[in-house]
């Protein structure tokens, strides 16, 4: 056993090296400055990451204060939860507020049959009621399908927008009734 | 402290360079991780609570050391790879497991007691005696076919 462990890894001698260990000891150690950055890093993060993000959320769009906030009606990105779009009656006027993708808010006087839309991002309204779908067709001929949504009780009107991103230039928006047939053609 | 491991690495070298090696399957990369693990121990040196020995705690840094020597080892063809006949290997050391050669390189090279193994690998004298009987089992009957 023991000639078999001696060839396996047979005895041998070289000069003790301590100053290396020591060298190698020192190299390793993290300097202090270091760590203390990293503190600093995380507290600083702690510390300013919240008012950073009431500063950020205090610059994004929000739905106006004209619109009735105890009747905000929501259409939402079905698999990531995204809001996409919030609407609301229009306190004292006949018509309606709307916030889109947190980037687009606006109030909408209602009109017999008008149909608007705006662009970027392309969202839209219409007051005609039969309209139930919608296409918008890219600026190369794509056709993109519309995400339309119908508002009843005081808003009484259609929404419409592209959730696409990033956003595209579009030339031409079509809306559909439910037959199929054209009730609106807007042309950019 | 210092002093300490600095004593014990003047007096031991050879033993835990030779363990080292065995472990990480080559001399070089044995002797650097001895360096290592002694690096090791002095920056960790205030951390040692002195429930053990000081050489037992030494003898961890540098069996971890060199395990991970090993692991790091370029993947190089085994030099004791069993012949095409079927026979066994030239050194049966191979046909171990790794804490049973642990266990053999610490008791034949470094000497040390299955209480000192014990407390070096964190594991108990009775594991130790059984896997030190296990391997002489096994690098016994290897070296039977052998001959």
């Amino acid at each position: 056993m023991d000639e078999l462990l001696d060839r396996y890894v047979p005895l041998f001698d070289g000069p003790a090296d301590w100053s290396d260990v020591l060298r190698r000891a020192k190299r390793h150690r993290r300097p202090r400055w270091r760590l203390l950055a990293i503190v600093v890093t995380v507290v600083a993060a702690f510390v300013v990451a919240p008012a950073l993000a009431v500063l950020l959320r205090d610059r994004s769009v929000h739905l106006p204060s004209g619109a009735d906030g105890s009747n905000i009606v929501v259409v939402m990105q079905p698999r990531t939860g995204r809001l996409l779009l919030e609407a609301a009656p229009w306190k004292g006027h006949d018509g309606f507020c709307y916030l889109v993708l947190r980037v687009r808010a606006g109030c909408v006087p209602r009109k017999a049959r008008g149909t608007t839309v705006l662009t970027p991002p392309l969202f839209g309204w219409t007051f005609d009621p039969r309209v139930r779908s919608g296409t918008a067709t890219t600026l190369g001929g794509k056709p993109v399908q519309l995400t339309v949504q119908h508002f009843g009780g005081r808003i009484d009107a259609t929404l419409f927008l592209v959730r696409d991103w990033p956003p595209r230039l579009l030339r031409e928006v079509v809306l559909r009734d439910a037959q199929g047939r054209v009730v609106a053609r807007v042309r950019h | 402290m210092l002093d300490q491991l600095e004593t014990l690495y003047r007096s031991r070298l050879p033993e835990f360079r030779r363990v080292a090696a065995g472990i990480a399957g080559d001399r070089e990369l044995g002797c650097d991780a001895v360096q290592e693990a002694f690096a090791s121990a002095v920056r960790k040196r205030r951390t040692f609570r002195g429930s053990g020995t000081l050489e037992a705690w030494v003898w961890r840094i540098v069996v971890n050391a060199a395990r991970d020597a090993r692991r790091r080892r370029p993947a190089l063809a085994e030099p004791h790879e069993p012949s095409s006949n079927g026979h066994a290997p030239l050194l049966p050391l191979d046909l171990l497991t790794e804490r049973q050669r642990e266990i053999v390189f610490l008791h034949y090279y470094a000497d040390l007691d299955y209480a000192a193994i014990a407390e070096a690998l964190a594991i108990s004298p009775g594991t130790v005696g059984a896997t030190l009987n296990a391997a002489r089992e096994t690098l016994r009957a290897a070296l039977e076919e052998v001959h």
